[in-house]
Parts: C-alpha cells; sequence; structure tokens
C-alpha cells in the first residue's frame, strides 16, 4: 500500500517538475538568443529578448546591465542610464556596472551637480548595499542577538554580556539601516530623463513659460504628477513641470 | 493750442470720472470666431458693463474641452452724448482639445454679493483640413522626410518647416515619439524667405537625422510647436477720441495669442538589411564610409617608434563606427592612442571621422609588412555590403644607435627593471565592457529577498525561541517553589497524623520532628538539634513562649536518645500536638 502511494506522489510530481524544467529551459534560450543578437550588432532585437525575461520574473540586475549596454549602443543615452540605474539597486558593487554607467554619464548633455545630503553621508555603507544583503545580515545578527540571551539564561558570565553589548550595536545599527534602505526604496522618487530633449515649463500645460531644457539621461526627482504631467526637481533645486511621457520611474 | 487744450481735457476725464462712472451691471460673452480647427486658438472676451472693477473676476463655464489661457484685462469708459458707459474686458484664448459643437459659457461674476450672468455663444470645432491651394493663414508647420522607405540604421532627413507672415516667439517643439526612433538634431535651424501658393513667408527650417533601429511600416506622428502669434491688431475705434488715442503706436502693440500648429503624419517604411552577401564581421555601419591610412616614416631604427594613422569616414550612423584593431606583431610593440571621433552634422545628415592611431617600436632591425585593417558596411544606395581596408605599408627598420633603449623596451625578461622608465597609464579609448551572459545571471533574480511572511518568520523566530526558554525557565522555578509551599501546608497534619497514630520510639519521634521542620519550612538538614530547632522556629516569626516550649520538649527528647531510651516507646503527649497547631498558626 505504501509504496503505492509512493508510486502515485511521484507520478503526480514528474510531470510538473518536467513540466518546470522546461520552461527554465525556455527562458535560457531567450536568454542565449537575446546574448547571441547583441553580439551580432543586432541590439534592438537582444533588447526585446531581455525585457521578455524582465517581464517574466526573471529580471536580475544582470538583465538590467544588458539592456543598459543594448541601449547603449543604439545611442539611446537616457533608456541606457535608467536600465544601469535599474541594474545598480540590485547589483550596486559591480564593477562593469559602475564603469559602464560612469560613461554613460561622461556622455550626457546636462551638467549635474553632485550632492550628497547627511543621512548618505553618514550612511555611506548603503549605496553598496541592496535591501537583501542587509536582510541577511540583520537576520544572522539578530539570530545570534537572541541565541546569546538565550544562553545568558542558563549560563551568566562577564564575557557573554560584553559580547551581548557589542551585538546589541551592530544589531541597532544594521536594522537601522534595513529600515532605512527599504524607505528609500520604497519611495525612490528618481526618474530619467528619456527623450533626447525636453521642456521644463512653469506649469502642466503645453502653453505655459518653458523655464528650462533637460536632455537625455539626466537624473531627476519626481515630487507629484497631474493630468499626463510630472512635477520634477533638479539637482540643484530648480523645478518644473515635464510631460509623463518624457521621463521613466528608475524603481522597479 | 487746440490741441493742447483738447488732451488736457481727455486726462482730465479719465481722472475724474471713473468716480462717477457706474450704471446697470451686464455681462456679455463673445467668441472672435464660431467655428474653428484643432489647431486655431478663439479668443474669448467676457465684458462687464456698468463698473470698473477689475477685482471681480468672471468665472467661465463648461470649458473642460479647452485649454483655457487668460491674456488681458482692460478697464473701459466711453461718453457718447454726455452718456458715461463704463466696464471692464477680459479677454481669454481658448485652444480646442477635441472636435466637435461646444456650447461655450455663461460667464459669471459677482459682484457686491450678487451673481450676474452672460449670454452663452456655440463654437464647432472642426478637424484641421487643408488643401494644397487653400490659403494655409498666416502661420502653419509642414514636415517631411527625405525617403518614404530605408533600411534598419539608415539616416533619413527628417525636415521641419515653420511658415510665418507673422511675429512669433516662446517656439518649443515636440518631436513624435515612437519606440525604434532615434532624432538627432542635424545644425542650428536656419532662417530664410519663401514662397508659398503666391504668398511670401518667413521660414524657419530645422532638420534631423532619424535613424530607426528595427524593421516595420511606422507612422510618424505630427510634430507640434506651441508658440506665441502676434497679429497686427484689428481696431475699429468706435469715437474721434478713441480713434485719436488708438493712432497712437504705443496702443496698437498686440498681446500674444498661445497657439499650437501641428505638422502632417508621414508614413516611413523601415526594411530589414539583406542577409545575402552579410559578411561574417559585419560592424552595424549603414551609409557610406572610406577608409584611408598611412605610415610615418616609413624608414625607422630599431627602437624608435613610427606612426600607423587610419582614418574611417563617412555619412550614416557614425556612432556605430568601430574601434579597429591592428593584430599583434613579431617583434613589433605596438601602444594604441585614444581614438577620436568627430561628428559633422549638415543638411545633408551625420558625417563624421573616426582617427586611430598606433605607435609601432620595432625591437630589430628588418622589412616588416603592416597588415591590412578591414571594415564592413551596408551601402543603401547600391543595396549591397561593402568592404573597405587599409593601403598596405611596409616599415624599413634599420640598426639603433642606441641599444639602452632598446633593451629597455624588450622588458624585464632582458633588460630588468633597472633604468625603466615608468610611465602614467594612459587611457587610449573609451567604450563599454561586455554584457554578461552567464546562465548564474537568470537565477539571480529569484535569490535577492525571501517573501514577507518567510521574512517575518526568520526574523521573529529567535525572538519566539528565546521568549518560550526564559518562560519555560519561570514556570519550572515557580513549580518548584508551589510544591514547596505544598509540602510546608502539609507537614503538620503528616507529622500529627502519625504522632497520634502512636507507637512511635523517641528516636522515631526525633526523626519525625526533624521531617517536620524540614518540610514546614523548606529545608534540608540532615539532623537538628533542640537549639538549632529553636533558632529556625524564631526566625519565622513563631513566639518566644512556643519556641522555648518546643526547645525544652525537644531537648528532653534528645536526651532519651542519648541516654539510652531511644528505641523505648515515648507515648503521646496531647502538648506536643498543641504545641505544633500553636506553631502553624504563629510561624510565616
Amino acid at each position: 500500500m505504501r509504496r503505492l502511494i509512493c508510486l502515485i506522489l511521484v507520478a503526480l510530481c514528474f510531470p510538473l517538475a518536467v513540466g518546470m524544467a522546461a520552461e527554465h529551459e525556455h527562458w535560457e534560450e531567450v536568454y542565449f538568443q537575446a546574448n547571441q543578437a547583441y553580439k551580432e550588432g543586432r541590439f534592438q532585437e537582444a533588447i526585446d529578448g531581455y525585457r521578455q525575461l524582465i517581464q517574466s520574473g526573471h529580471g536580475s540586475g544582470h538583465i538590467y546591465y544588458n539592456v543598459g549596454n543594448g541601449y547603449i549602443r543604439l545611442n539611446q543615452l537616457g533608456k541606457a542610464i535608467l536600465n544601469y540605474e535599474r541594474a545598480r539597486l540590485l547589483l550596486p558593487r559591480d564593477a562593469d556596472l559602475d564603469f559602464n554607467l560612469r560613461y554613460a554619464r561622461d556622455h550626457i548633455r546636462d551638467k549635474v551637480p553632485e550632492v550628497r545630503n547627511t543621512m548618505s553621508i553618514i550612511f555611506f555603507w548603503l549605496r553598496s548595499l541592496t535591501l537583501g544583503d542587509l536582510f541577511w545580515a540583520f537576520a544572522v545578527l539578530n539570530a545570534l542577538f537572541w541565541g546569546i540571551l538565550c544562553l545568558r539564561i542558563f549560563y551568566r558570565s562577564e564575557w557573554t554580556y560584553y559580547l551581548i553589548l557589542t551585538i546589541l550595536t551592530v544589531w541597532l545599527i544594521t536594522g537601522l539601516s534595513l529600515g532605512l534602505k527599504w524607505y528609500r526604496l520604497a519611495l525612490d522618487d528618481r526618474a530619467v530623463i528619456v527623450p533626447e530633449e525636453v521642456n521644463v515649463l512653469a506649469g502642466p500645460d503645453v502653453n505655459d513659460t518653458v523655464l528650462f531644457k533637460l536632455h537625455e539621461g539626466t537624473l531627476v526627482h519626481c515630487e507629484r504628477s497631474e493630468d499626463g504631467w510630472v512635477l520634477v526637481r533638479f539637482q540643484d533645486g530648480k523645478r518644473g513641470w515635464v510631460q509623463a511621457d518624457g521621463i521613466e520611474n528608475i524603481r522597479i | 493750442m487746440r490741441k493742447t487744450f483738447q488732451t488736457i481735457a481727455t486726462i482730465l476725464l479719465f481722472i475724474l470720472l471713473p468716480g462717477v462712472a457706474s450704471g446697470d451691471i451686464s455681462v456679455s460673452l463673445k467668441l472672435d470666431r464660431s467655428e474653428a480647427t484643432l489647431v486655431d486658438s478663439v479668443r474669448l472676451t467676457v465684458g462687464v458693463y456698468g463698473t470698473r472693477n477689475s477685482a471681480a473676476k468672471p468665472i467661465l463655464n463648461a470649458l473642460d474641452d479647452f485649454t483655457v489661457t487668460p491674456s488681458t484685462t482692460s478697464s473701459r469708459l466711453q461718453i457718447v452724448n454726455g452718456q458715461v458707459d463704463s466696464g471692464v474686458d477680459y479677454t481669454y484664448f481658448l485652444q480646442p482639445k477635441k472636435t466637435g459643437t461646444f456650447q461655450i459659457g455663461p460667464a459669471e461674476v459677482t459682484i457686491e454679493g450678487k451673481t450676474y450672468r452672460s449670454n452663452r455663444e456655440i463654437l464647432t470645432v472642426v478637424e484641421s483640413t487643408q488643401s494644397a491651394d487653400s490659403d494655409p493663414g498666416p502661420l502653419f508647420l509642414d514636415a517631411s522626410i527625405s525617403s518614404a522607405k530605408s533600411y534598419v540604421e539608415e539616416q533619413v532627413v527628417y525636415t521641419l518647416k515653420l511658415y510665418r507672415r507673422a511675429r512669433v516667439s516662446d517656439i518649443s517643439l515636440n518631436l513624435p515619439g515612437a519606440e525604434y526612433l532615434s532624432f538627432k538634431q542635424l545644425g542650428k535651424p536656419v532662417e530664410y524667405q519663401s514662397v508659398h501658393n503666391g504668398r511670401t513667408y518667413q521660414v524657419l527650417e530645422v532638420r534631423y537625422g532619424l535613424i530607426v533601429s528595427k524593421e516595420g511600416d511606422y507612422s510618424i506622428e505630427p510634430s507640434r510647436m506651441n508658440l506665441k502669434l502676434f497679429l497686427p491688431k484689428s481696431h475699429s475705434p468706435r469715437s474721434p477720441l478713441e480713434e485719436r488715442f488708438f493712432k497712437d503706436p504705443f496702443f496698437s502693440i498686440t498681446t500674444g495669442r498661445p497657439m499650437t500648429v501641428a505638422s502632417q503624419p508621414l508614413k516611413l517604411k523601415v526594411i530589414p538589411l539583406p542577409t545575402e552577401g552579410k559578411p561574417s564581421d559585419f560592424s552595424g555601419l549603414v551609409g557610406s564610409f572610406q577608409i584611408e591610412s598611412r605610415l610615418e616614416p616609413a624608414t625607422v631604427k630599431a627602437g624608435e617608434s613610427a606612426t600607423l594613422t587610419v582614418f574611417l569616414k563617412g555619412r550614416g550612423n557614425v556612432n556605430r563606427m568601430p574601434d579597429l584593431k591592428v593584430p599583434e606583431l613579431d617583434r613589433i610593440k605596438l601602444y594604441a592612442d585614444q581614438p577620436t571621433l568627430t561628428i559633422e552634422p549638415d543638411a545633408r545628415g551625420l558625417a563624421g571621422t573616426k582617427t586611430m592611431k598606433w605607435a609601432l617600436v620595432p625591437e630589430e632591425e628588418g622589412l616588416y609588412e603592416i597588415p591590412q585593417l578591414q571594415v564592413s558596411f551596408f551601402e543603401p544606395k547600391h543595396r549591397q555590403y561593402k568592404e573597405i581596408e587599409t593601403l598596405p605599408h611596409s616599415l624599413t627598420v634599420v640598426p639603433g644607435e642606441d641599444k639602452a633603449i632598446q633593451l629597455s623596451l624588450v622588458g624585464p625578461a632582458n633588460g630588468g627593471s633597472t633604468g625603466v622608465v615608468k610611465q602614467e597609464i594612459k587611457e587610449i579609448a573609451r567604450d563599454i565592457l561586455p554584457i554578461h551572459t552567464s546562465v548564474r545571471d537568470l537565477e539571480a533574480a529569484h535569490s535577492a529577498l525571501p517573501g514577507r511572511f518567510t521574512s517575518f518568520l526568520i526574523v521573529l523566530t529567535p525572538l519566539f525561541l528565546y521568549a518560550a526558554a526564559f518562560l519555560g525557565i519561570r514556570l519550572r522555578r515557580k513549580s518548584v517553589a508551589t510544591s514547596a509551599a505544598t509540602k510546608a501546608k502539609r507537614a503538620s497534619k503528616a507529622f500529627l497524623k502519625q504522632y497520634r497514630s502512636g507507637g512511635l520510639s523517641w528516636s522515631e519521634l526525633a526523626e519525625l520532628i526533624r521531617h517536620y521542620l524540614n518540610d514546614r519550612f523548606g529545608l534540608s538538614l540532615g539532623s537538628v538539634t533542640a537549639e538549632e530547632a529553636a533558632v529556625i522556629l524564631a526566625s519565622n516569626g513563631v513566639s518566644s513562649d512556643a519556641t522555648e516550649r518546643f526547645r525544652t520538649i525537644f531537648q528532653q527528647l534528645e536526651d532519651a536518645v542519648f541516654t539510652g531510651k531511644g528505641q523505648e516507646p515515648c507515648g503521646t503527649e496531647e502538648e506536643l500536638s498543641e504545641l505544633i497547631r500553636q506553631i502553624e498558626k504563629e510561624a510565616r
């Protein structure tokens, strides 16, 4: 009887496992084809392939990076920077990505002032860590902290006291960093100018005064949107309205 | 003199009359036309009569289908046959958002708590239909492309011409946006005069290089230009006084009317590059390109350098011009310089030159052949792929004079590090790093963060484990304390039960008392003396009288045990039972 149940379970699970493997192979095939298209200079085809992967939930930082490379080859700086920035959310320590993003930024037309707020200076490590990195670091410290507290129930000694103080300090810093990172990602208002040039107007209407112009690849912060228009803020504090189809949010 | 008098009188009238000029208040709404196209703007004037108070702004109703731009506010004062007529005119410009017949108004004005309503007007908005022969008006935008059919990545010139017969300002242009289309402006806009349908226009022309990155049939949406149009004011004076004033050029200044002009949509068919004859190393260049090269000098001494310069130039998608590579040469060291790309857009499109340089340093004398460098591209004009290559070059190397330099160039294997001049690392070229191709990159998408429930579980499990351990210990301690209390409660009962049953020897009674004291006060004494028992009772709140009596009885008991009567029966005395009961009452 037991053997029969085992056989039935195997018979039920086998098609499921085969199906999953076949699906994985399909996406691998899409990935290989996109890579091949890129190598042969068919950049638009490569980008379309990578986009399929992103839409199917395979949007890793590497895929966004490859999309960015494709757009660089097509000379579309705005979309390239947009995808590099998205990749950076997932691969903050990737040297290739840093190099290519710097290359792309060197080619944008607008001069972007370097502005770093106090929180960025204090929590300087946040730029190099993903939310996943911080979560797992916090999970390990959390387990250590409560584990040593448990140990102290049975075995009280001076060294456990100092150990717990040390771990508590690191635990608090990591927890604070995790919260801050989550907050930043959840409220990430950064967007990239995608067309070659956009007019920034005084109000959400085509007839309003043109305040200044921004060019593809420039990073702006979105404040609010209204009827197909978005109020954006440039790094140096300049503000104005642009048409919503002229920018794309970095947040994935 | 008379003229001066008239002017002074007019000024006095303007200063003195506003206070007295008031009458019945009414509101009127006027449109400058009853039919307009989608690209027109319609002037709407709301006249408020009987007051010159411009603070009461009209509220315009039913204008959701229009973009409303407020323009001017002007006060009016008129005296006709001694009748004073005053008012305020508010001017707006309406730009239709869609076609149809619309009822404009009424406008509402509230003055001193009372609301006045204007009349309504009908406005019909139609599509902009302009035949070739019809008069396109003082302003129109024309779009054209150099070819209606092109290859992928082939450059097409997209030209926009703004024809105008009036002054315009604040021009901003919105190019059609579509995926796979890329516009690059070709030079600065040019202005010239042209004749269209027999009328002379001032033309503003701007050209864009249009490159499409994917094949297909494209419909290029109209480009839109937003601007302000200044038309001469056609004013019909209503009185001689007004005529006098408005003849002055100062009063004929017009305010700009916001306008949007749109070009016509265009069709473009983009076909893929042919696969037939496509070279395996096709660079992706589409257009017309040439390659030139030179080697200077053609004869050098060993250890000295010659420069190979290659110019790749042409017209097309010049941004895709590749960085050429010279293969490694035996006994010649190669130092590549940073390639430079110069793009020169002109009226025919994007043209550019990429200059690449290499320093060749031969190590030994001899005759060296420099390999030819090749580039492939697709030429749309002849519909075929072409390969171009540099000229063959030979480098003659004669023996060098300075052996030390030659040795230093060979490197550490021969010359060691002594005497080698260190150089700053120079960036020769700039390009992006390649794509990531590992299959693990696909899996990386799944390994970032666990789900929300799992995350909570991971974070909260250690806390729960700690809480469970803490509570477990507390409960255990509590249960030990409870069992001691129960034992204490039952100690006297157990004692009295066993004592009253009789038959106890002196030794057994002493043992029974020790058990009682242990159980009652939570002790674990192996033996106890009368003095110790008295201390235990006193420390647990038993009165001195009861303590003393207990000590005396216990002393007698000890005496009996130590004088050899330990095994003799002791009998039961009511005094001990009473004493235990008293201790139970008094002890804490």
